[in-house]
């Protein structure tokens, strides 16, 4: 019978779950995980809870660095950070297909495996949807001259986001808040970047903007409507490049 | 002038310095990787980041002003053309740098980039670009992208030292031809537009070699030069052009050339009468996806095009139409061409043949891995086997397949599309218009 683990949604959580079933099961068909709160369950399976457990990611995350390599390593976390109810399920069938090739480095190039495609296609998704957050993120300046920011990304995106803001502006206090999840990324000045997670967040704090942002807003909206050549103009072409959904908390599309 | 200048509040002034750096193409942030160190503000990503797209969908990478839109030269086609009644503004280089950094700060922007109309002289121009770029990159502490202009007639040394302090340089050809210049830009000369361009070229490759001894040496524009021309206000053919483009690359090291379909902005007896069409984008378009096969896919200017044929066919992308002409080199096998020949295949781009080319290592590839792997079929099938088979019988014949091209639909970007092309169908290769490359 096949056994399925039920995993915490998280890193570790999702690594705990895949050490317990490679212990059991390293074939295909033997073994699955699902995740806590977002499973349909299947007949003829057993299901068994997977607590979250530090040393047993350690493990796993270790193993997939020595055997896979640091490329799928951040292809699989990224995969993890999706909001797809089979990610799981999809890495540890990459993890086990891999085990059958010569160079199980070279896993990523497999992508008639359906398992990798579905990693390659999370992580994919991942890595873009960030890219656009990069792009896209407005900072407001805040009391005691923080940089604030909110976003409302499908996908758990700040973990990949955060080293490139963090190496941009070592010098800012910064945050940006990850509306759909809750969640916080910190960054003092001079200081390593952290993840903040809280149920109850008081907004209050990132409305207080200063007087001059107000300023630097409008000069931005004046250059972002003077740049345009009026004989050019596209929106559909503009919307393609920047849709809808991005455009959420950037000031230049606020409506006046 | 100077009197109500001063007052001018930096709303209005941004205003206009926005407005007349519009034309230029280039919005690029791409071409230098560098990290943060730790103590200065910003980076730089080797593919460049977009931040923002404006009303007519082009991207927005980097602040593009002009420093000043007073000008004594007279070009025709020039919105800041010295005898234009425009209203005429000047930044100050703090007020740039306050702006590039307060932009910066907020994600607004990847960096600067900084061009000029030229102001009582050329030198005097340049040294206010240097003392900017100078001010921002040693009393802000900018470490992000900037792109500035060298200008054409501007001493040696003031290149030279603005080159350390910027990412990318470029010198505008404004016009394709020789002839075309003299005609539009009376006060410009070809000489003095390439004189600059060769020495960054030489400083550039100088700057290399040092590197490669000293691993601190200062770089000399690390992310390279470009280039733009204006397409359409003066008589050249296509062929003229991507010829240009060509040597460019070949015999200047450009980064990038850039073609700028010709915006109607004034009225004047050397330029082509308005004809209500807009600008002719879909030439524009061509012209890149030929730029795009000289850089990427081994092609040269003369297999594109030729004295007898000078111009892009509208109906057929460049590619397509080359193959048609050349059906002789198909079909290809899939399995065992070389690298260089799957490029030439229409429908194949350097992504999917990259891909190709991995993948046949592991297994015998068919038309299924191929779709997979992105290729194009309904273009591609006409000019490929799989172990010796062709996806369907077709003959190699140059009206069939034209035909059968013809009724697939070329994705043409939609800004072309919208443009009034809409009638015809065509085909096409590769995205353009995504964002980062331009």
């Amino acid at each position: 019978m096949k056994r399925v683990y039920v995993a915490e949604d998280t890193l570790e959580g999702i690594f705990s779950a895949i050490y317990d079933a490679w212990k059991t099961k390293r074939d295909a068909d033997g073994a699955g995980i699902a995740l806590k709160g977002q499973m349909e369950r299947e007949l003829f399976c057993e299901y068994t809870q997977t607590e979250p457990d530090r040393k047993k990611a350690a493990a796993v995350e270790r193993m997939i660095k020595k055997h896979l390599g640091m490329e799928t390593y951040k292809d699989i976390c990224y995969a993890l950070l999706s909001e797809d109810e089979k990610k799981a399920d999809a890495v540890l069938g990459t993890m086990q297909a891999a085990r059958k090739i010569l160079n199980s480095t070279k896993i990523m190039e497999h992508l008639a495996c359906p398992a990798v495609q579905k990693v390659f296609a999370l992580s994919r998704k991942v890595s873009n949807e960030a890219h656009c957050f990069i792009e896209f993120v407005r900072f407001k300046e805040i009391t005691n001259g923080i940089l604030a920011a909110r976003i409302t990304p499908k996908n758990r995106i700040l973990t990949c986001i955060a080293g490139h803001f963090a190496d941009r502006f070592p010098n800012e206090d910064f945050l940006i808040y990850d509306e759909t999840h809750r969640i916080f990324l910190v960054h003092r000045k001079g200081r390593p970047w952290f993840l903040l997670e809280s149920e109850e967040t008081d907004f209050e704090m990132l409305k207080d903007e200063l007087e001059t942002e107000e300023k630097f807003a409008n000069l931005w909206k004046i250059f972002h409507t003077s740049i345009s050549i009026k004989e050019r103009e596209n929106p559909k072409l503009q919307m393609s490049h920047f849709p809808l959904r991005y455009r959420a908390n950037v000031l230049e599309f606020d409506e006046k | 002038m100077k009197l109500i200048e001063e007052k001018m509040h930096i709303e209005e002034k941004l205003k206009i310095l926005t407005d007349a750096a519009k034309y230029d193409v280039a919005c690029t942030s791409s071409g230098v990787e560098r990290q943060g160190d730790g103590k200065s503000i910003g980076n730089c990503a080797k593919a460049g980041i977009c931040h923002s797209f404006s009303a007519d969908g082009r991207c927005i990478s980097l602040l593009k002003i002009l420093f000043t839109n007073e000008c004594i030269y007279d070009c025709k086609y020039c919105v800041n053309r010295s005898s234009n009644d425009v209203p005429r503004a000047s930044f100050t280089p703090q007020e740039i740098c306050e702006l590039t950094i307060e932009f910066y700060r907020r994600n607004y922007i990847e960096g600067l980039f900084l061009s000029s109309g030229v102001i009582k002289s050329p030198n005097y121009t340049m040294e206010l670009l240097y003392t900017t770029l100078y001010k921002l990159r040693h009393e802000f502490h900018f470490r992000g992208y900037i792109h500035v202009k060298a200008i054409p007639g501007a001493d040696k040394l003031l290149i030279y030292r603005t080159g350390f302090l910027a990412d990318r340089m470029s010198v505008n050809l404004e016009l394709p031809t020789a002839e075309g210049l003299k005609a539009l830009a009376p006060h410009k000369n070809r000489k003095n537009i390439l004189t600059p361009m060769r020495y960054v070229q030489t400083k550039m490759v100088e700057s290399k070699q040092e590197l490669a001894l000293y691993k601190n040496a200062p770089r000399f524009v690390p992310a390279g030069q470009s280039t733009q021309m204006i397409i359409g206000a003066t008589p050249e053919s296509d062929y003229q052009i991507l010829n240009v483009a060509e040597s460019l690359y070949k015999k200047f090291g450009l980064k990038r050339v850039f073609y700028s379909a010709f915006v109607h902005v004034n009225e004047d007896k050397a330029l082509p009468a308005k004809t209500g069409e807009g600008p002719p984008l879909l030439r524009e378009h061509r012209l890149y996806q030929a730029d795009w096969l000289l850089r990427y896919y081994g092609f040269e200017a003369a297999e594109l095009l030729s004295e007898k044929e000078p111009n892009f066919n509208i109906y057929l992308d460049p590619k397509c139409n080359w193959a048609l002409r050349n059906l002789e080199f198909f079909p290809l096998e899939i399995n065992k061409a070389d690298y260089y020949a799957l490029l030439r295949v229409p429908g194949i781009g350097y992504r999917s043949a990259g891909r190709i080319v991995k993948a046949r290592k592991n297994a015998v590839l068919g038309f299924e891995d191929l779709k997979k792997m992105g290729v194009v079929l309904k273009r591609a099938l006409y000019f490929i086997t799989c172990s010796g088979r062709m996806m369907y019988p077709v003959r190699l014949e140059e009206d069939y397949i034209t035909k059968n091209l013809m009724s697939t639909k070329e994705r043409l970007p939609r800004e072309v599309r919208e443009m009034g092309y809409r009638q015809i169908s065509l085909f096409d290769d590769v995205k353009f218009g995504g964002g980062n490359l331009w």
